[in-house]
């Protein structure tokens, strides 16, 4: 069984590739667990974060700096009546959350988190994220429709249109980055795994490349996901001040954390995608400028050190607590998480593991990025009126989207064209 | 930074500038939150909260001397106060004071006509009750100070 398990360990194959159900299995459900956990520390990031930009505090009381909140928070939704409307078609409404988490929860079957950490390697990898995830439309149409009232019909009208009318700028941004796959080598790729490999082998990321055609498609990408995925500035189907909560006003408890899981899930998933397609997936920054031995073994440290940070700060943060004995037990929490937090470190330092968990640190520091631009979006922006959100939508990014294709073929097709060019002339 | 509106569309300098403004916001030391029983906010001195009767201290008397000023000054007229004269000391002492808080704006006017300076308005805040009769104090209530009421099932 070990031997097994070392012997797996020390190929370099997505088990998809080694075609192995078991390991597909495990990398499953570490997926789900760790996207699901993800989305807890995202609850209690944006709360903190969007607190702290708002000149708050946040959630202070459960746990140490509000660190338990989260789970206070599933708990609570976890025992709350669950309530279903009397006049709401049950099985649709009751199906509606199915579908859309598990949309969610499909779509990261391919995204790769390291050359070898991806369940598989699909070859229409980035055509099928994107085709699963724009089922999740059909999970919460199906929501409004069920609930049978006013607000969650609006919602979802609301978002269905702002969803379709996006994936097509979104669409087009990412046949740009595709196209680029194909620059060297002549053939492009769509799998997910293949798109970040051709950004190795061209020694650049898409975002730099074709400057600032790549960086005008990255743009285009990166508003239309925060479109796609219902956040604000583009709120509008959960507009809170409008229509209540939109598509999920009639849901409760355990239904509604799923839409809540799902939202984040989703945001995860668009996020992976532009960090796959632009910033180079799981490759480290820098590899031109600090290239060579040294600077691999100092770049393998990363994770360790940010733990070690982690750790520090929440140590620092203990020691910082107020002396009464009300926070004892919280002083004491911090402390343990913090030593764990600086023992996960440690494991980290091990060359074993430093070497395999190098990818999945870089893939998840971007991915944090964009989460983290995310919930600065929402405590700086305001949400747009439903017809400039559509004036953005068609007017603005689906031209631009389509002048920088057009571009973009063209500039990858000037050494074929130059040399045609020669081959005319005398 | 004066650049062609269109252009500051396209580059969404205004959109930047908002993003700016909230990055420097987040350091949690500038948060104005209280943190309330665990930390107090400070109470100036002029503050008026919680009504106090003074007593003298040496001779333990109540400074009020019942001139009624004080019932008489009150817009909403809650204070009310009776007394009599002591025929040992020859001092008029009061007999039944009611201030009915849940009626008091805290305008001070009360204790800005005491001819004594007994009747003042303190920085205690913290006045909350689980009655409306409670909200009436009387004389023992207002020389003592309100007693917190222990919630008790």
């Amino acid at each position: 069984m070990l031997d097994a398990i070392k012997s797996y360990l020390s190929t370099s194959a997505t088990p998809g590739e080694a075609g192995s159900m078991l390991w597909a299995t495990i990398y499953i459900l570490i997926i789900t667990i760790g996207i699901s956990l993800a989305v807890i520390a995202m609850n209690w990031l944006e709360r903190k974060i969007l607190a702290h930009m708002q000149i708050r505090l946040g959630p202070m009381r459960v746990g140490p700096h509000g660190l338990l909140q989260p789970f206070a928070d599933a708990l609570k939704l976890l025992i709350k009546e669950d309530i279903i409307p009397e006049n709401a078609d049950k099985l649709v409404f009751w199906s509606a959350p199915v579908v859309v988490t598990m949309t969610a929860f499909t779509t990261f079957l391919v995204v790769p988190f390291g050359r070898e950490h991806a369940v598989t390697d699909m070859n229409i990898g980035i055509l099928f994220m994107l085709g699963v995830s724009s089922l999740g439309v059909l999970g919460i149409i199906m929501a409004g429709w069920s609930s049978n009232s006013h607000y969650p019909l609006m919602g979802s009208l609301r978002s269905s249109a702002q969803m379709v009318s996006y994936e097509v700028a979104m669409g087009l941004a990412i046949v740009c980055a595709v196209l680029m796959t194909s620059l060297q080598t002549g053939t492009g790729t769509l799998s997910m795994i293949g798109i970040v490999e051709a950004q190795a082998a061209q020694h650049t990321w898409f975002i730099f490349k074709m400057f600032p055609l790549g960086f005008l498609a990255f743009a285009i990408f990166a508003i239309a996901m925060v479109a796609e995925t219902n956040r604000a500035p583009f709120d509008l189907p959960e507009a809170e001040s409008e229509l209540v909560a939109g598509f999920h006003t009639e849901y409760s408890g355990f239904r509604w954390s799923l839409f809540f899981l799902a939202e984040y899930a989703a945001m995860l998933a668009v996020s992976s995608i532009a960090v796959t397609l632009w910033l180079g997936g799981w490759l480290r920054p820098f590899p031109n400028w600090l290239s060579g031995p040294a600077w691999d073994m100092a770049f393998s440290l990363v994770p360790a050190l940010t733990m070690f940070v982690l750790a520090g700060l929440c140590l620092l943060g203990a020691a910082r607590m107020p002396k009464i004995p009300q926070m004892k037990i919280q002083t004491a929490g911090l402390l343990i998480f913090g030593l764990l937090l600086g023992f996960i470190g440690l494991v980290l330092l091990l060359p074993g593991v430093r070497e395999r968990v190098q990818d999945i640190y870089w893939f998840v520091a971007k991915v944090a990025f964009f989460m983290y631009l995310y919930i600065w979006y929402r405590g700086t922006f305001p949400r747009y009126r439903f017809d400039q959100l559509m004036k953005v939508g068609w007017k603005v990014l689906l031209p631009t989207g389509l002048g920088v294709l057009i571009a973009t073929a063209v500039w990858g097709l000037l050494p074929q064209i130059g040399s045609a060019i020669m081959g005319v002339l005398p | 930074m004066s650049l062609p509106p269109l252009l500051r569309k396209i580059l969404l300098v205004d959109l930047i500038k908002g993003l700016k403004v909230t990055f420097h916001y987040q350091p949690p030391s500038e948060a104005v939150t209280e943190q309330y029983p665990l930390e107090r906010p400070v109470i100036y001195e002029r503050y008026r909260g919680q009504p106090r009767l003074k007593v003298d201290p040496e001779s333990g008397h109540s400074m009020c001397i019942v001139c009624n000023l004080c019932a008489l000054a009150c817009p909403e007229q809650l204070i009310v106060v009776k007394g009599e004269r002591n025929p040992v000391t020859k001092r008029k002492e009061p007999v039944s004071w009611t201030y009915d808080l849940s009626r008091c704006m805290f305008c001070g006017l009360c204790a800005e006509a005491c001819s004594t300076d007994a009747l003042e308005l303190t920085q205690d805040y913290e006045m909350a009750l689980y009655s409306r009769e409670g909200m009436v104090l009387d004389q023992k209530a207002l020389e003592e100070g309100q007693q917190p009421v222990r919630y008790a099932k």
